[in-house]
């Protein structure tokens, strides 16, 4: 599905944390989000998933109105990987995932043949059915953001939201999400903090600075060194990696 | 270690029957045993005999002070520890649940401090002679001190944007201090010895009050609250993951939270009024069956409800057994009992909350 980001406003307290920001994500399209820490990526995209409601603008995916509609039915379409944080208290892998069919289940409904063979597939999907039955809390943290990826699957999303998901987790697993995600091959909105990975599997970006859009577009366009030094505050080379043939960036 | 051959909580349908059957026929001979074992000792067949003669009529007995004492005394009062343990437990559970918290118990948000004012408002300086509260007294002043705590509590911690469960939980500190230093107040200038005897005496809880009267009533709220709770337990469940991560499972939590917040209030408020402050039970015996069946409210809850039962019921039973001739307050009984347990568990089973 695509999804349509419209003049969206956020102010926080007195602050405006967001301002006036609007994006596309066309489906089976990755979209990246860069920006330096507190530019308000992460404010956006909790205003797209309902955990705050912006202040101006709307949000709409396929036909449907975001903000309007209820959190059970966006749920259905939309999945989201956050950023990485503890529980305290505990479930298996199993349980875990099998809490991505809540928005499709009503209270009193037991959990069907179909639901276990979705979560199966999720969970063979990242590599994880060997997993199954272990504490999702002994788990590293490249794991358990698996295991969330995992449950995000489950849900049947039709349109991915990545919140920073590859924070704190090593270069490996960093890639393996991304890497995951993008076999997924559905519309993504993904707020990335790595440049380097963001140029190689995003097929658009948007680049955010105060809360505000400076500039978007395919990656090689967009990370260029004056972005770079505008945006993040580094002078950089870029060059173009000859292993790769992605965007390489030295920074100076 | 041995990553892929999980101990602890996984189990197979099987051992959860087993769970569950072994918890009901331990609480059924926990009654027995609760209804014979005394400052008279009954033995237990006659007890058995006794209660199925009452509840059946069944079976011939000779009308004695036994037949007196355990089914006008001892039965109530084993059913009133029943009740009371299946009703701290749940709320235990839940308050754990809505505040992301494993610190929580049954009465964090203020309860307890709000019931202690209410009581000791309703014994030193009273309603006033005439009116409707007068009659009720201690139990109804330590009911409505609860719910204003916690309408404090939940007020208070929602102005200013969105109720969250670190506000929560300061909140009901803050309320705590407050609704103490009140009652601790009334205490200083009321200078009534005899009152503030009975205000002690009714904050570490006794069920030797219980009566038949009580029973109907409590029966049918906990019920009431026990299958609400055991319905809601997908959205339990949710909580436990986070505000986000429930939202963005389509489960909005502040609606929710309040709900069950309020109704584990009202539930915690009547055991209070009908008991005093029970600690312990509300805190430990989820923990316990967590650490035994993990944290899927759909299987935590009943055993939870059941072993709060078996555990108050007993407890009820070494107040009574273990010093000749005195009765032993039933928090100081679960506390002496419960917090040894806890930490046992903290320290020799590396308890995770819910897993290992």
């Amino acid at each position: 599905m695509n999804l349509q980001v419209e003049n969206i406003s956020i102010e926080i307290g007195k602050k405006q944390i967001v301002d006036d920001i609007s994006l596309r994500v066309n489906s089976e399209q990755f979209v990246g989000i860069l920006g330096p820490n507190g530019c308000g990526k992460s404010t956006l995209l909790k205003s797209i998933y309902k955990v705050l409601s912006p202040n101006k603008g709307y949000v709409k995916l396929g036909e449907m109105d975001v903000l309007k509609e209820k959190s059970k039915k966006i749920a259905k379409h939309i999945g989201v990987v956050g950023q990485f944080n503890e529980i305290s208290f505990d479930f298996t892998v199993e349980q875990m995932v099998m809490m991505g069919r809540t928005p499709h289940k009503k209270l009193l409904d037991s959990e069907a043949k179909k639901d276990h063979e979705m979560v199966e597939q999720a969970l063979k999907t990242v590599n994880l059915l060997a997993y199954k039955n272990r504490s999702f809390l002994t788990l590293s943290g490249g794991e358990k953001q698996r295991v969330i990826l995992a449950r995000v699957l489950a849900q049947e999303p039709k349109f991915l939201i990545l919140d920073e998901p590859t924070n704190h987790l090593d270069v490996k697993y960093q890639i393996e999400i991304i890497k995951m995600v993008k076999q997924i091959n559905i519309g993504t909105l993904a707020a990335l903090h790595d440049l380097t990975l963001a140029g190689s599997y995003c097929d658009y970006l948007y680049l955010l600075k105060n809360g505000s859009v400076v500039t978007y577009g395919k990656p090689e366009e967009v990370l260029t060194k004056e972005n770079i030094e505008f945006v993040f505050d580094v002078k950089c080379e870029i060059y173009q990696n000859p292993v790769t043939g992605h965007i390489g960036i030295a920074y100076l | 270690m041995d990553h892929h051959s999980s101990k602890g909580f996984v189990q197979s349908k099987t051992f959860l029957a087993m769970i569950y059957s072994g918890a009901i026929i331990i609480l059924l001979l926990s009654i027995v045993m609760g209804v014979s074992l005394g400052q008279v000792d009954i033995p237990f067949s006659e007890s058995f005999r006794i209660l199925v003669h009452k509840m059946f009529g069944g079976g011939e007995i000779e009308n004695g002070s036994s037949v007196n004492i355990i089914w006008s005394i001892r039965f109530p009062r084993v059913l009133m520890a029943l009740l009371v343990g299946a009703a701290l437990a749940l709320c235990g559970a839940i308050m754990q649940a809505t505040v992301q918290n494993p610190l929580a118990d049954p009465y964090i948000l203020g309860i307890s401090s709000g019931a202690t004012l209410g009581a000791t408002f309703a014994v030193l300086i009273g309603f006033g002679a005439g009116t409707i509260f007068s009659q009720f007294g201690l139990a109804f002043g330590a009911f409505a001190g609860a719910l204003l705590a916690s309408v404090f509590v939940l007020t208070f911690s929602s102005i200013g944007g969105k109720m969250t469960s670190v506000k929560l939980v300061l909140m009901g500190m803050v309320i705590n201090a407050l609704f103490s230093a009140f009652s601790n107040f009334i205490i200083y200038i009321a200078n009534n010895a005899e009152g503030i005897r009975t205000i002690t005496f009714w904050s570490m809880g006794s069920l030797a009050s219980a009566r038949w009267s009580e029973i109907p009533l409590l029966t049918i709220i906990v019920l009431i609250g026990i299958i609400y709770f055991l319905i809601q337990s997908r959205n339990l469940n949710t909580m436990l993951l986070g505000d986000e991560a429930a939202v963005t499972l389509g489960i909005n939590l502040s609606t929710y939270r309040r709900i069950y917040m309020t109704i584990t209030a009202i539930l915690t408020g009547i055991t209070v009024a009908s008991v005093g402050m029970v600690g312990f039970v509300g805190l430990i015996i989820p923990h316990l069956i967590r650490s035994i069946v993990g944290s899927d409210h759909r299987k935590l809850l009943p055993a939870a409800i059941l072993f709060g039962s078996i555990f108050l019921i007993w407890a009820d039973i070494f107040a009574r057994i273990i010093l000749p001739s005195v009765e032993l307050p039933i928090g100081v009984v679960t506390a002496m009992i419960g917090a040894p347990m806890f930490m046992y568990m903290l320290i020799k089973k590396g308890y995770g909350f819910g897993g290992n």
